[in-house]
């Protein structure tokens, strides 16, 4: 898919979002999805398998994040999947949060980590990064289980990286 | 009896001509002239085609002459030549075979050379294929220490990641990156 054309459906999004006036729910349950997209396999194969008729994809999408996600983001995702573009899902998603961060003027921070964040752990790793980095973050944790341990932080082109993983792949390169 | 000798001597009587055996003057001039008119008649149109007869028979016992002449001296030749081919096919035998002699020794020559160099060749690479196969079996073994080493490492790391040591590496990178600017 061209770039102008996911900077459109993107945009499209994120108006739709805005004028329902729940952006940032919208954003944040569209980037787990997308997270969740981008990591099982079978779900990215349903979703752009055009051999599979997209009432079909559209209800997986509605069973998928029916009662945990707003009604405006599942008509969303169904909408994309409807249109046929399931396998730029993610693209357009990344986009729209980078969109709605920017509307805050927050830059997005991506934190992947091998157990859930709790709220308070959240609040005080967001404050450290814009402390760390001097920049207001619009902060996205992702659970992966990955990274076995530790936290890997991405805002923008730096990478701060304390995972279990990174190191256990250093001593095997050492070794 | 009587009868047949008087009529032949009637027949013969002399008074009937001059003379009993030679003709009459005139029948003799006559016939001589006659004669002589035939054999000039003769000699003028049937002698020059005898003439003619008698010189191409004689051409054609010539030219038989001539043939066989010709066919002994061509036989002579033959005999001749067979005698040089018989000399030539001697020599050519010596040659072929002195030949064959040359290729021989440069045939054994060359195949002994070829084995050599091949023989020197294979033995160059078993020594490299076994310097190889000594380096690989190195290697190997260090890859295979490696990934025993490192699959122990991260199941040893994995058995000890356990809640109390997530939380502590995740209040760890708060603090570190709290405290690193």
């Amino acid at each position: 898919m061209s770039d102008a054309r996911i900077e459109a459906y993107s945009r499209a999004l994120f108006e739709v979002a805005q004028a329902e006036g729940n952006l940032l729910v919208v954003e944040d349950e569209l980037f787990r999805m997308a997270r969740a997209v981008e990591s099982n396999e079978q779900l990215r194969a349903t979703l752009t398998d055009a051999t599979i008729p997209v009432a079909r994809r559209q209800q997986v999408v509605e069973e998928l994040l029916g009662g945990k996600a707003s009604n405006t983001s599942v008509q969303l995702v169904s909408l994309l999947v409807g249109a046929g573009r399931g396998r730029d899902l993610v693209a357009i998603v990344d986009r729209l949060v980078q969109r709605a961060s920017s509307e805050q003027q927050r830059e997005v921070a991506e934190v992947r980590s091998a157990v859930a964040l709790s709220d308070d752990q959240t609040k005080r790793l967001a404050e450290a990064l814009s402390k760390s980095t001097g920049r207001k973050l619009n902060l996205k944790v992702v659970v992966d289980p990955s990274v076995l341990g530790g936290l890997v932080a991405t805002v923008g082109d730096e990478v701060i990286d304390d995972t279990v993983r990174t190191r256990l792949e250093q001593i095997k390169t050492r070794i | 009896m009587n009868l047949i000798f008087k009529a032949l001597l009637a027949v013969e009587d002399p008074t009937q001509t001059h003379h009993w055996l030679l003709p009459e003057t005139a029948e003799i001039i006559y016939g001589g002239l006659a004669s002589v008119i035939v054999f000039a008649g003769l000699f003028k149109f049937a002698g020059p085609m005898v003439k003619k007869s008698m010189k191409a028979r004689t051409e054609k016992i010539q030219g038989e002459l001539d043939g066989a002449a010709n066919a002994r001296s061509k036989s002579e030749s033959d005999a001749s030549g067979i005698r040089t081919a018989l000399g030539d096919i001697e020599s050519e035998r010596r040659k072929i075979l002195a030949e064959a002699d040359t290729q021989a020794t440069a045939i054994l020559t060359d195949g002994r050379a070829r084995l050599l160099k091949e023989v020197a060749e294979l033995e160059a690479k078993a020594v490299a294929d076994l310097a190889a196969a000594r380096g690989r079996s190195g290697e190997e073994l260090r890859g295979e220490i490696s990934r025993l080493s490192s699959a122990a490492i991260s199941s040893a790391v994995a058995a000890s990641l356990n809640e109390r040591a997530q939380q502590e590496l995740i209040e760890g990178f708060i603090k570190s990156v709290g405290a690193s600017k």
